[in-house]
């Protein structure tokens, strides 16, 4: 029996579709869903602060979408991994706690040398961190390899209104 | 004396008479029935009582209810976002179609202007054929896509009219330019001087490209927002229309659309070949695939360049966006785009090789055809291969992460870019084998131009193949600007070899003929299947570019709060493009239907006369 040329074309065209269905189901399904927010309340203890912290590094900020933990070899933005030891010698005259808040308010200010300026002021939309939600991420990164001294009352930014902040987390030797 | 009497007496009893006869008739009426008295007192009850309460508070609450602006509605059971998507997609993709044929079809109608050969104007008249009825179904699902976003995401639409409605106005009076060019220019075939023909045509390019940058403008700049402040209320226009990727975008979209409407072209053209009953037309129809399927590729091969340039301009303007894009929710979405484009190069080069059976002298080249064979495989194979790999834990720790410990790292941009570019090449060589089969040069520098060509287009892929490995040692700020030369030398290779070839093969002698209709039928098969792929990866790439937005409706100033603010898998989002390619072909075989009925017009006439 002869296939009419218009069923015969029509088969291959539903074929072809449905190759690349299925090669669209082959691949891992995720379906992301709008940043929630993260509660955060001023009688939390330490760990709830990082632990709400982490959350928001994860979610809402979108800051493993570019920061790697743990990684190394050709990274295209810096890994957070021991920042806490480090940030307080990567800009002379900043403490841990300036340096991370400069990097999140005014990210332009200081690029890490090998890369390229891309990371987004973190306070303004579209990730748009609240105040409180940008000292949870701080005590965060101060907890990797540091020592943990911002709280929800901390004041870090403009720089300078951080004193009491960091007058826990000595600068260490400026690079 | 009695007359008197006689008279008064008779007035008398006329009076009594009529005395009587109103008496009668007031007593039949107090005879009529009449309803039972009821008393006028309301009689109240509590449901009574209720039922008044209630329509009055529904009249109060009806009187002072507040005008409150919507800012969603939704469409029933699949939902507003996909009614969008899908009336977006057909809209953009018959649009796409509508934009490209014009190009082509001015290009085919000049060569055969120029070379004074009917056979081209015949075909350019053949692509425009196809116009008239897209045209409708354009700015049907246009009119369809506008009133569905206006009823459905009223408050967002609003907005876009505060910054964009000074662009509103020169939208519409350039559409009806559109049509009066498109119909002047098609019912106007033969009937004009051939300048004002062509200049009508240009016309039509050039209302049709500016209505195109005017419509990107509006979907740019939700990406990459521009000219508003941080609160969205606008600061400049112009710079709203000329955001970050309102040119990329513009350049890509010409390119792709040419591509596109160059498979559909072919894809008509196979349909028309598959069903011809004589060689006449079956000739007739192979070298019209054979041309809209050179237009394609020919389009097809620079658009991973201004694919490129798009994403670093992405990128220029949000990593975070450019990262979320190749790196976060959407770095699979590129696989899927690996195994199209690769189908697609398969699928070019396929159709390339079996057309060397219509050439008389062809089989000296055929040898070559499986080492281009395994270069495709293995470029495709590498495009493919994912970063990371979705691993049961035991998997993942036998290879020490989520990347397999050798392929892994053919998943990195570094790999990707050098397959994609010897894809390319490759392809660019099987056209060239393809253009030599029927000729041989007879110029007294035919060997140096051969060797000039074979260095330069060897000096090219080594140049891309050492950069790709270059790629893997240096830090990210170099690798990222090493992209750059790779795409500039196999541009450079295909320019130069092609003007080496353009003066080596002037006055070629010609080794046979090239019989066209000559043609195994499953070369007609493989230019539907790249039409469908062509649709598919149009309606894929569409996804990606809107979807990178996700829970925003202009990127960082209007959020979504929808119940769709969410990205779907990647799973119903194929799903989706699917169902979109399936109503775009159904609604494509129409219009191929249609030009085929004033086929059987134009000979029924050729009968009768």
């Amino acid at each position: 029996m002869k296939v009419p040329v218009p069923l015969r074309i029509f088969a291959l065209t539903v074929a072809t579709t449905a190759f690349y269905t299925l090669v669209g189901q082959l691949v891992p399904q995720k379906e992301v869903q709008p940043p929630k927010e993260t509660v955060l309340k001023k009688d939390m203890t330490p760990d709830e602060l990082l632990k709400a912290g982490r959350e928001v590094m994860e979610g809402k900020g979108l800051c493993f979408t570019c920061h790697t933990v743990g990684k190394s070899g050709a990274l295209r933005f810096p890994d957070l991994d021991g920042i806490g030891a480090r940030a307080g010698s990567r800009v002379p005259g900043l403490s841990d706690v300036d340096y991370m808040a400069q990097s999140i308010y005014e990210p332009g200010a200081f690029i890490v040398p090998g890369f390229n300026p891309g990371m987004p002021t973190i306070n303004k939309p579209p990730i748009g961190l609240t105040d409180q939600e940008i000292l949870a991420v701080i005590a965060t990164l101060q907890s990797m390899g540091g020592k943990v001294t911002v709280t929800l009352d901390s004041k870090v930014w403009p720089l300078g209104a951080g004193a009491a902040a960091s007058a826990g987390a000595p600068a260490g030797p400026k690079s | 004396m009695n007359t008197r009497r006689l008279a008064l007496g008779s007035a008398v009893l006329v009076v009594l008479a009529l005395l009587a006869t109103v008496g009668l008739i007031r007593h039949v009426m107090s005879l009529e029935y009449r309803a039972p008295y009821r008393s006028d007192a309301p009689q109240t009850t509590p449901r009574a009582d209720a039922v008044k309460d209630a329509a009055e508070a529904q009249a109060k609450a009806d009187r002072e209810k507040p005008y409150v602006e919507e800012t969603y509605r939704r469409f029933p059971v699949v939902g507003s976002r996909v009614a969008v998507w899908v009336l977006a997609q057909l809209h953009l993709l018959f649009a796409a179609f509508v934009l490209a044929v014009p190009i082509f079809a001015l290009i085919i109608e000049f060569i055969g202007w120029w070379n004074r050969d009917p056979r081209y104007d015949r075909l350019a008249h053949e692509f425009t054929k196809l116009l008239s009825v897209s045209f409708s179904l354009t700015a049907t699902f246009g009119a369809f896509l506008l009133f569905m976003l206006v009823v459905l995401y009223p408050k967002f639409m609003n907005y876009l009219t505060h910054v964009f409605s000074p662009t509103f106005a020169p939208y519409v009076l350039l559409f009806f330019f559109e049509a009066f060019f498109l119909y002047t220019y098609y019912y106007g075939w033969g009937k004009f001087h051939p300048v004002v023909h062509l200049l009508l045509g240009l016309g039509l390019n050039l209302v049709g490209t500016a209505i195109m940058l005017i419509a990107n403008a509006w979907l740019t700049f939700m990406t990459t927002p521009a000219g508003v402040s941080e609160s969205g209320a606008v600061i400049s226009t112009w710079q709203a229309v000329h955001n970050y990727t309102w040119m990329p975008i513009n350049i890509h979209r010409l390119i792709a659309n040419v591509a596109f409407g160059g498979s559909i072209a072919a894809a008509y053209a196979a349909y028309k070949f598959l069903g011809a009953e004589t060689d006449e037309e079956r000739a007739h129809y192979d070298w019209m695939g054979y041309v809209g399927n050179f237009i394609a590729i020919c389009a097809f091969l620079p658009l991973p360049f201004a694919g490129y340039y798009l994403a670093s301009e992405i990128y220029a303007y949000s990593q975070t966006l450019g990262l979320t894009m190749m790196g976060g929710a959407f770095s699979w979405l590129f696989i899927i785009q690996a195994v199209l484009i690769g189908s697609l190069f398969l699928g070019a080069n396929y159709y390339l090789w079996l057309g060397m059976g219509r050439v008389d002298a062809s089989a000296r080249f055929q040898g070559y055809i499986k080492y281009l064979l395994i270069l495709v495989a293995v470029c495709f194979g590498v495009w493919a291969t994912p970063r990371s790999i979705m691993a049961t834990v035991s998997e993942t720790r036998a290879m020490g992460g989520a990347s397999h410990p050798q392929l892994g790292y053919l998943g990195v941009m570094s790999a990707k870019n050098t397959a994609v570019n010897i894809l390319i090449l490759t392809t660019y060589v099987s056209f060239l084998l393809y253009r030599r089969s029927a000729r041989t040069p007879t110029v007294s520098w035919a060997r140096l131009g051969n060797r000039l060509q074979t260095l330069i287009a060897l000096g090219a892929g080594g140049v891309v193949i050492f950069l790709g490995v270059y790629g893997y040692f240096v830090e990210a700020k170099v690798r990222i600007g090493l992209s750059i030369p790779q795409v500039g030398s196999v541009l450079f290779a295909m320019i130069a070899v092609t003007a080496i070839d353009v003066l080596m093969y002037r006055n070629a002698k010609s080794l046979g003929e090239t019989h066209w209709g000559r043609i195994h039928p499953a070369s007609q098969y493989v230019l539907i299947f790249l039409a469908v792929t062509f649709t598919w990866l149009m309606g894929l790439m569409g996804y990606v570019r809107s979807g990178l937005r996700q829970h925003w409706h202009v990127y960082g100033v209007i959020r979504d709060t929808s119940v769709d603010a969410f990205t779907p898998t990647l799973g119903f989002a194929t799903k989706v493009v699917s169902a979109t390619v399936l109503c775009f072909f159904l609604l494509i075989g129409f219009v191929f239907w249609l030009a085929s009925l004033s086929d059987h017009k134009s000979s029924g006439h050729g009968e009768a006369s």
